[in-house]
């Protein structure tokens, strides 16, 4: 609390000096947001046509724009929607029908306060919003292009983000851990000689802090371009550079490569400068856990040569009888030797001694983590300014610097000391309180989460050819508001949750709307939203019941249908877990290949992620709607789900289709459509002639099933594939 | 289009933001400007990204067919003879080669390798041919080859993404994502955009995705065997009938649930989307059953012959796609990476697309389609002059033959030249944007116009390049 509060006074007083200032970033050169925020007043607005609505900030501001277009805002939505809507927000997922049912009885003045709350409490509101950032952040399990290479420790840097929005960790502090954790948290692992086998907490938050720059490890990457070692860093560098501009800075510098920046006040020098801030680093692979670790891989070690040895002696067997039918001796002794390969592998430890209660394969790497260190000082290579961009049209040496004229508008020389120590020098400025962008940026990118559009249009592009904010005072604002919270990720949520703006309907609209904002870019209603790829993924595994909500941990990798691999040219590329639990982890969990998207994931629009992507598309595609009919995985969920709604309801048609309602749309089912199932129901069972279809659907179908008359439990689960289909489970109102 | 994000946002686009974004004088017209000077609405396209459009000017072209192969055919084996080259077998190059960056040998102290298989004039144009190529030589009049190609990349990753994108970068959008923007779609229930290959695609999907365009612009991978399309088949236990009777009821219910939400077009959107897809469900099985071709039809393709019947098929399907209406159509084949057996490693692959080629060509003209259909016939690079190992030649991009025809082009003629030694390109040099802003050209679209604002810029197929069209002279009489 104390901290919380100093954190308010720095940055309060950080603010006012920011607007005694404010003069000299008055360049008209310079783009608004090369300009410090400043604290605007809350709007009054009228309160006979406001009422009561304007109790919040966010939405005095909103108001005030809407008064001046004289747009009538959305009434309320009911609280149906906003239970779903709140679910899907903050979760990624369903409120089951008993959630539901808790909030909507609930008519206590706090009700609303409480769900948010408990959401923001959940250990899933960190896998959804860590999703977004990861989207930011070009996030993938591989490299690209033809070789497509692994980075088998890129998941750490996604559980760190996870982690970190559950935490709440304030964002100043991530951006810092993101950047320049290694230089700013710099303890090792080493144990603590007087307790041997316990790791000092100081030093997991400082192993913790290092797992940001994690960010830096999952780049894009040809891997032939490590025949060319200069092209390598080249190409490794403006990776880093672009994305750094992109996530941090709400800035696409990456055309100030080639070319003067035509829009921004970045110069072609500022860019190489900030290369400049990143050559002395490289990728390094730290422990995860002690020393002791290490000891045991060691320990296990003959263990791996017997499994290496068997292996060996097979292929050799193999060799020697290649090409010819065996002998019965020969039979028996291929049995035999593939058998020693088997004993030998399962003889291998599966827990660390040293180690308890963790998962531990001697097989597997010793478990560590890709984050970024320092090279060696003779090492470090220079970064030339390079015409046109070009690798090998080398001019001047440059020196690390910050961005000449962002350096002049917080009033900082633009030099950095180098060649270490330079990251940590751009962290803390990036960070510090009065800078003009950090903040905004992220304020806006939290605005657009919730929202579905930012307040700010080009989420990576605060620059002269973004879109300029249609609400800058509400931006500055919450951008300010944002820094006096002590950079709080939940406080804000907490505080555009709780507006009336975010609690609109969206179902609202007349031709005067139409007319004069047909965008919704002033926000009169509630942006109606199709679920993302993963939230979709997660929606039907939630509401069948089969989602396995575990958090963490390397990739999921599920089987895919022979017409979904064809086009995947490594097959291996895609190891299918072994247990089938994690074939239904939540879709943030799920394998990212650069190339090969999970094949829903490419359907429904996940990100390229060879670049930071800070607004997903929305498209709507033919191949959408026959996974959604066709895709034998969705067929599987729908038996689940009929499944589980026979187990939770009973043996009513009329039951059912009421538990139905409330498990896939969180609603009660309206009257109409109580009759208009139960017709269909009927009609599907009543179909001619169909012992063949039924026997197909039932197959491998839940046991609640099966107590059912056939006709009718087939019927069921085309029903609840219905469901799946209709728009309204696809949308949140 | 203007267009923002990461791959844009096209559903909300508004018309009034269209008209906005265009009439801001920018340097360069857009699409949506020639989208409003043909009438149409902005919101036609919101609605429907895959309309129909009219191009920017007269087209020759409505269809392409990409004729890819991976790996890199040797131009010197192919379509750029170099007869003088035999006396210099086995020695160094000239001082002035011997600094270039390849991807496995040293240019300073590899041998030259003669050309392995002769060639002859063919038709009235006397194009030369190599020996590899008898049955597409008889429609040598119809060729025109581009012995000019070049770009600087040489290993396959990234000399493929600059054949396919028109830069090394990842994420650009592939030249048929850029021509399914400018054109829309002509099928109603087709894609407008297939790739196929006979075994990989070996840079995986990005050789035909929509990079930054919005994901509707992406190719969708046809597969000739099996189910051509993902999930196009219904789940065991569901027939016809009842997937009818679900399609009714969840359009029933979607019709409601729209009624009740004022000004969303994306809902309709969604809906129309399950009438596509259930059409797609018939006429994609439909589109590859070519059981239903006359036996010499098959024999035109080689369908039935073990080397050709692979790519022959994929030659027929794409015929049998422009004619119905699919825009882009991407072909490959694979294995021409010949590091060893040079000799060898051509003869197998010439003998596996010879034929097929020929019968496109064929087919294409006996039915009328070959005026409107331009097809593109190129791999990532060409082969270095020298030698790897004994046999065998290395990747090399800095001059390599490509050909055209159909489309309105004027065969029997070659553009460009490399050196003596097929080394580099140095007259008429034709860069990847020059072919992409040729084949663009062919289609009605300008190059310079066709863009789409992406993290701040204005972008182009054809990156800062494609000075060098040659569609003009391509379809001019000689």
């Amino acid at each position: 609390m104390l901290v919380r509060l100093l954190l308010c006074l720095v940055g309060f007083a950080s603010l006012s000096v920011g607007l005694e200032h404010a003069a000299l970033g008055d360049d008209a050169d310079m783009p608004w947001s090369f300009r410090r925020p400043t604290r605007p007043a809350v709007p009054g607005t009228d309160q006979s046509t406001s009422g009561e609505r304007a109790r919040n900030p966010i939405d005095a501001f909103i108001l005030a724009k809407l008064e001046e277009a004289g747009l009538a805002p959305a009434p309320t939505a009911d609280k149906h929607t906003l239970v779903r809507r709140a679910y899907f927000d903050l979760l990624g997922l369903p409120p089951t029908p008993e959630q539901v049912e808790r909030f909507v009885k609930d008519s206590s003045v706090d009700a609303w306060r409480n769900l948010i709350d408990e959401l923001l409490r959940s250990k899933h509101y960190g896998e959804r919003w860590g999703r977004h950032w990861l989207d930011v952040a070009r996030y993938a399990d591989s490299g690209g292009f033809e070789g497509d290479m692994a980075y088998p420790n890129a998941w750490r840097y996604r559980d760190y983000v996870v982690r970190s929005f559950n935490r709440d960790t304030p964002y100043n502090i991530f951006v810092q851990e993101q950047i320049a954790g290694d230089e700013l948290w710099p303890d090792n692992m080493d144990l603590d000689p007087k307790r041997v086998y316990i790791v000092a907490p100081e030093k997991l938050r400082h192993l913790e802090a290092r797992l940001g720059t994690g960010l830096y490890g999952f780049g894009p990457r040809v891997s032939e371009s490590a025949l060319d070692a200069r092209r390598f860093q080249y190409e490794t560098l403006t990776d880093w550079v672009d994305t750094t501009g992109s996530v941090f800075l709400g800035l696409t510098i990456g055309c100030a490569r080639c070319h003067e920046h035509k829009f921004d006040p970045i110069s072609q020098d500022d860019y190489y400068a900030m290369q400049a801030i990143f050559t002395s680093s490289i990728e390094v692979d730290v422990p995860v856990h002690s020393t002791m670790e290490t000891v045991t891989w060691q320990g296990s070690y003959p263990q791996i040569l017997l499994v290496h040895e068997a292996r060996r002696a097979y292929q050799l067997f193999q060799q020697r009888t290649a090409g010819r039918a065996l002998t019965e001796q020969e039979k028996a002794e291929d049995t035999r030797l593939r058998d020693t390969i088997v004993k030998n592998v399962m003889a291998l430890l599966d827990t660390n001694p040293s180690v308890p209660h963790t998962a531990f394969d001697p097989l597997m790497q010793i478990p560590r983590a890709t984050v970024l260190g320092h090279d060696r000082t003779e090492l470090v290579k220079p970064v030339y300014f390079l015409e046109r961009g070009e690798l090998y049209r080398p001019q001047q040496e440059m020196k690390p610097a910050l961005p000449e004229s962002l350096a002049e508008a917080t009033d900082r020389k633009a030099e950095v000391t180098g060649p270490f120590g330079s990251r940590r020098e751009l962290a803390l400025w990036l960070t510090r309180v009065d800078h003009p962008l950090t903040a905004r940026v992220m304020v806006n990118r939290i605005w657009q989460w919730h929202f579905g559009q930012g307040i700010v249009a080009t989420p990576n592009d605060f620059g002269q050819n973004g879109v300029p904010p249609t609400h800058p005072k509400l931006l500055d604002w919450l951008a300010t508001e944002f820094v006096a919270r002590g950079w709080s990720v939940k406080e804000m949520h907490r505080l555009i949750m709780r507006s009336d703006t975010w609690r609109m309907s969206s179902r609202f609209g007349n031709d005067e709307h139409r007319e004069l904002d047909p965008d919704n870019r002033l926000l009169w209603r509630m942006n109606r939203r199709r679920l993302e790829a993963e939230a979709l993924w997660d929606a039907v595994h939630a509401t069948a019941g089969t989602i396995n909500l575990k958090t963490g941990g390397r990739p999921a990798v599920p089987p895919l249908a022979e017409d979904e691999i064809a086009a995947l040219r490594v097959k291996s590329h895609w190891p299918v877990s072994g247990d089938p639990a994690e074939h239904t982890r939540r879709g943030l969990y799920i394998l990212v290949l650069r190339n090969f998207r999970f094949p829903m994931f490419d359907v429904f629009d996940a990100p390229v992620s060879s670049v930071s992507c800070p607004q997903r598309d929305v498209t709507t595609v033919a191949t959408q709607a026959l996974w959604s009919l066709n895709s034998p995985s969705v067929y599987r969920q729908a038996k689940q789900l009929a499944g589980r709604v026979v187990s939770e309801s009973g043996d009513e048609p009329d039951a059912w289709v009421e538990r139905l309602w409330m498990i896939a749309l969180a609603r009660p089912i309206s009257d109409e459509e109580k009759q208009e199932s139960i017709r269909f129901l009927d009609a599907l069972a009543d179909g001619p002639n169909k012992d063949q279809q039924i026997r197909e659907t039932l197959r491998e179908c839940p046991q609640s099933l099966t107590t059912l008359p056939r006709p009718q439990a087939a019927a069921l689960v085309k029903l609840c594939l219905t469901l799946y289909n209709i728009n309204e489970f696809a949308f949140v109102d | 289009m203007m267009n923002r994000g990461c791959r844009g946002h096209l559903p909300t686009r508004s018309r009034r933001e269209f008209l906005k974004n265009f009439g801001l004088g920018l340097g360069t017209l857009a699409l949506g400007d020639l989208l409003l000077r043909d009438g149409f609405a902005a919101d036609a396209i919101a609605e429907n990204p895959l309309a129909r459009r009219t191009p920017h000017f007269p087209a020759k072209a409505k269809h392409v067919i990409f004729l890819f192969m991976q790996g890199g055919p040797s131009h010197l084996e192919t379509f750029d003879p170099k007869p003088a080259m035999a006396k210099y077998d086995g020695q160094l190059l000239p001082e002035s080669l011997r600094d270039f960056d390849l991807a496995q040998i040293n240019t300073a102290d590899a041998k030259i390798l003669a050309p392995i298989f002769p060639f002859r004039k063919y038709g009235e144009s006397g194009l030369e041919i190599s020996d590899l190529f008898p049955e597409l030589a008889e429609h040598a009049d119809k060729l025109a080859v581009i012995r000019s190609c070049y770009h600087e990349l040489f290993i396959h990753g990234s000399a493929l993404t600059m054949m396919h994108s028109g830069t090394q970068l990842m994420a650009h959008p592939s030249v048929g994502a850029w021509v399914v923007y400018g054109l829309g779609c002509e099928s109603d229930n087709l894609p407008a955009y297939v790739a196929m290959t006979d075994k990989i695609f070996r840079n995986g999907a990005a050789t035909y995705n929509s990079g930054f365009l919005p994901a509707v612009y992406q190719g969708t991978y046809l597969r000739t065997e099996g189910a051509p399309i993902q999930n196009l088949r219904r789940p065991a236990g569901l027939d016809a009938h009842e997937q009818q009777q679900l399609l009714d009821q969840i359009n029933h219910w979607n019709r409601r649930h729209r009624s009740q939400r004022p000004l969303d077009s994306r809902l309709d959107a969604r809906i129309a989307n399950y009438e596509l897809a259930f059409r797609m469900q018939s006429a994609a099985p439909e589109l590859i059953r070519i059981s239903e071709e006359t036996k010499a039809t098959r024999a035109l393709y080689g369908v039935d012959d073990g080397p050709t019947a692979n790519f022959g098929k994929m030659c027929l399907l794409a015929r049998r796609m422009v004619e119905r209406g699919v825009r882009y159509i991407h072909l490959v084949n694979n294995d021409w990476d010949a590091h060893s057996e040079c000799k060898a490693r051509h003869q197998t692959q010439a003998r596996q697309v010879d034929r097929p080629i020929a019968g496109l060509l064929a087919d294409l003209q006996q039915r009328g389609l070959l005026e409107s259909t331009l097809i593109v016939w190129g791999g990532e690079f060409g082969r270095t002059p020298i030698r790897q190992g004994n046999r065998g030649r290395d990747h090399h991009p800095y001059g390599f033959s490509v050909w055209m025809a159909g489309g309105g082009i004027r065969g029997g003629r070659t553009i460009g030249a490399t050196d003596d030694f097929g080394f580099r390109a140095i007259d008429d040099k034709v860069h990847v944007n020059d072919l992409h802003a040729t084949m663009l050209s062919l289609l009605g679209l300008d190059h310079e116009r066709l863009t789409y604002l992406f993290e701040g810029r204005e972008r182009r197929l054809t990156d800062v390049g494609g000075e060098n069209d040659l569609s003009r002279r391509l379809t001019a009489w000689v």
